[in-house]
């Protein structure tokens, strides 16, 4: 710390780690979702939004759980 | 229960809730930055450095109301209702701290040549001062756990993150809590926040949340000792029927650590297992609705008497066997298998 350099750098993966985010939540809200869930079937816009932000900070774990085919629930 | 996904379940009491959430929101910010403009020496506060603090304060405030709500919670079935909305709480506290982050950014790093984020690190790298400590990275810090609790309050992520990463990001909101103390007081340390009262509410303000956790712990264990004294051979003494209110319950635990919520409703006792098949979200502080266990957590349903949710879905819970005598309600120290039929007792 303490060094602009530095500290722009770590930001920029940062902003690199949220980008990679959106793009996986654009293609995990489109094609995903409703495989690993069955409450997304015929949920609307709404509900895909205000799950957005959750999606582009975490998704290694949503990746990983698309790509396990998801377990089903409930 | 997969029912289609809804942005947000509404209902009368949560619009209640709302209304009185955001009413107060507004008129702690008011009140804030109104006594701070009449009380201030006129020379060094500004508008905006007030509307700062308010907004920092205020987030403060609800953290604070957050912490309450679980132990609260525990030592009376009064504020049950708190902790069944506390996600709106969550969310409105995660935009007031992000609006506060986003003004204090701005006053403070977005005249400068650099980019503000990377100001707010690096402009006052002393780390290793505390007059002088750049106390807004532990405002981060905190910031980025409010969001990932926020982001994560939807239902959606209850069924998709597996329990252990939800529950670890959900004591996350203790670090977050020290983190705020910190930037709180070592941003008085450094001359921001002024007057030397902050210090002293921050600290009545922790030895309260402490002094909560602490009761409630006592209680709770106290409650244990009793069950413990109260084993009559392969039966427990639960206390008396008239101490369940109607269509809610009791929580009790085994001596072998088996926690039982036992439930009054329509003349008649039942005991189940009080934790909850989904994401084991404890069933003793749901209550009865159509006749039917509703766990609090997002509400799925079991039969009383068998521990099993109404067809068509298949999941299970362990019964208990109970009896009533006297007025008092014994349950038996073991489970039954999970959905297997346990006779409600009548109430004598
Ligand atoms: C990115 C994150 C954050 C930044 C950049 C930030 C920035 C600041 C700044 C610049 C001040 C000093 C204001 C002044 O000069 O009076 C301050 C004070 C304060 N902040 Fe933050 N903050 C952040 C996050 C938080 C969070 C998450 C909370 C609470 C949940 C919080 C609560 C407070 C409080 C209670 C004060 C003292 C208010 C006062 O000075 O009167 N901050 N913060
Ligand atoms: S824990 Fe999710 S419904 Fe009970």
């Amino acid at each position: 710390m303490g060094n602009i350099e530095s500290t722009a750098a770590a930001l920029n993966l940062v902003a690199l780690y949220a980008a990679a985010g959106v793009i996986f939540a654009i293609l995990f809200l489109l094609f995903g979702i409703t495989r690993i869930d069955n409450g997304a079937k015929g949920a609307g816009l709404g509900f895909r939004l205000l799950i957005l932000p959750g999606l582009i900070a975490l998704w290694p774990l949503m990746l990983i759980r698309w790509l396990s085919g998801g377990q089903p629930h409930g | 229960m997969a029912a289609t996904y809804k942005p947000v379940l509404w209902n009368a009491h949560k619009r209640i809730y709302d209304t009185i959430l955001i009413a107060g929101i507004v008129a702690y910010l008011a009140i804030f930055i109104a006594v701070g403009y009449a009380t201030a020496d006129s020379a060094n506060t500004s508008l905006e450095i007030l509307t700062i603090s308010a907004l920092g304060a205020c987030a403060f405030f609800m953290l604070h109301i957050v912490l309450a709500i679980g132990p609260l919670a525990r030592l009376s079935p009064k504020f049950l209702p708190l902790l069944y909305n506390r996600r709106h709480l969550g969310v409105a506290l995660f935009v007031v701290a992000a609006s506060h982050a986003i003004f204090g950014t701005i006053w403070y790093h977005g005249y400068g040549v650099i980019n503000p984020i990377v100001s707010l690190f690096v402009s006052n790298p002393r780390y290793d001062a505390i007059g002088a400590f750049p106390f807004e990275s532990l405002g981060v810090i905190a910031l980025v756990i409010l969001f990932l609790m926020a982001a994560t309050s939807h239902d959606f992520w209850l069924n998709n993150l597996s329990p252990a990463v939800w529950k670890t990001l959900h004591m996350l909101i203790y670090p977050a809590y020290g983190s705020v103390v910190l930037h709180v007081l070592l941003g008085a340390a450094s001359g921001h926040g002024g007057s030397p009262l902050y210090v002293w509410a921050v600290a009545a303000g922790f030895a309260i949340i402490v002094g909560l956790h602490i009761t409630a712990g006592i209680a709770q264990s106290g409650r244990d000792a009793a069950t413990r004294r109260n084993l009559d051979g392969d039966w427990i003494d639960a206390g008396t029927v008239a101490d369940i209110p109607e269509k809610r319950a009791r929580r009790i635990t085994t001596p072998s650590g088996h926690q039982i919520a036992i439930f009054k409703y329509d003349g008649k006792v039942a005991a189940i297992s009080n934790v909850c098949a989904h994401q084991m979200g404890p069933l003793a502080e749901g209550c009865i609705k159509d006749g039917l266990v509703t766990c609090p957590w997002h509400g799925w349903q079991y039969d009383p008497a068998t521990g099993r949710s109404p067809a068509p879905y298949t999941e299970k819970v362990e019964t208990f066997a109970v009896r009533v005598k006297d007025g008092r309600v014994f349950v038996a120290a073991k489970p039954n298998p999970k959905g297997a039929a346990a006779t409600p007792a009548a109430i004598g």
